[in-house]
């Protein structure tokens, strides 16, 4: 059995790369992906400690689920704006969209 | 060592690793992959955990749905990715160091965070192996989800539909352009239609 500490260190590394992708990356679209792995780490939290503390009404595991659904909302929203800028700019350098309309 | 510990630990590292190319991969496309593996990757230590129901919605909602919406995004936008400059992501810290957002001021926080956490783990008593849960992980699931988190169960319906009409009114293509920016979004249109 996995002791619980290994699954919370590995979601912590997990959080930290996407953290590091979040401050340092210029590309839209790899910013929503580096959100992506942060969300699945919290998950990976959320389960690990379902699974120790417990077990039969795995409470953790239904807000993963929520997580999961909430990931894909905004998936498809963040998406469909990089979408817009980029059809309008051809260029999703954040560091470049500061206006609110243009 | 048992069978779960190696289990863990082979799908970890093929995690991270993952982890760390969607960060470092020069190409916006490979890095998309490697996110869908980092996916696949989680999936199996749900499976490991015990959180079977959780681990095919891994695979549905985002191998299948998230990582494919955001190749299709990719291909459909043409995106080129950035010149970040460096091919991997160590070339990119080494020539940053000096800026302040994107040099050491990330670097230090997310490895300090990392390591904070990590030495908070290592201090902290933990609780003893519980036994493994009682009945179908996908019953238990079930019922919770209709009983006693059914309120949120419903938010989250009106959340995807709420996204879903968005995604649809932000992405419609307007045959009009929109008065006042047509200055700067024609030239773009016309680059499209060309193509």
């Amino acid at each position: 059995m996995v002791p619980l500490p290994y699954v919370l260190g590995l979601a912590a590394l997990l959080f930290s790369l996407g953290l590091y992708g979040v401050l340092t990356q210029r590309n839209a679209v790899r910013i929503l992906m580096a959100i992506e792995l942060m969300l699945n780490s919290v998950n990976l939290n959320l389960v690990g400690f379902a699974r120790y503390l417990e077990p039969d009404r795995p409470g953790g595991q239904l807000f993963a689920i929520f997580v999961m659904t909430v990931a894909a909302a905004e998936v498809a929203v963040a998406l469909a704006i990089i979408l817009v800028i980029a059809h309008r700019r051809d260029d999703v350098d954040i560091d470049k969209i500061n206006l609110l309309k243009w | 060592m048992s069978l779960d510990l190696i289990s863990f630990i082979v799908l970890g590292i093929i995690t991270l690793v993952s982890g760390y190319l969607v960060v470092a991969s020069a190409n916006l496309m490979h890095a998309a992959l490697f996110l869908g593996l980092s996916f696949v990757g989680v999936a199996g230590i749900y499976l490991v955990l015990g959180a079977e129901f959780l681990a095919a919605a891994q695979i549905l909602i985002y191998v299948g749905a998230i990582t494919t919406l955001i190749v299709f995004g990719i291909m459909v936008s043409n995106l080129q990715d950035l010149k970040a400059g460096g091919r991997g992501v160590w070339a990119r810290v080494v020539r940053n160091l000096a800026s302040f957002r994107r040099g050491l001021v990330p670097l230090v926080a997310a490895a300090g965070f990392a390591i904070l956490m990590l030495v908070i783990y290592r201090q902290s008593l933990w609780p003893a192996e519980a036994p493994p849960a009682s009945g179908s992980n996908l019953a238990t699931v079930g019922r919770l989800l209709f009983t006693e988190y059914v309120v949120p169960f419903e938010i989250a319906s009106v959340i995807l539909l709420a996204a879903v009409l968005g995604a649809v009114a932000l992405s419609r293509r307007d045959d009009q352009p929109p008065a006042g920016s047509t200055g700067q979004a024609a030239p773009a249109a016309e680059r499209k239609e060309g193509r």
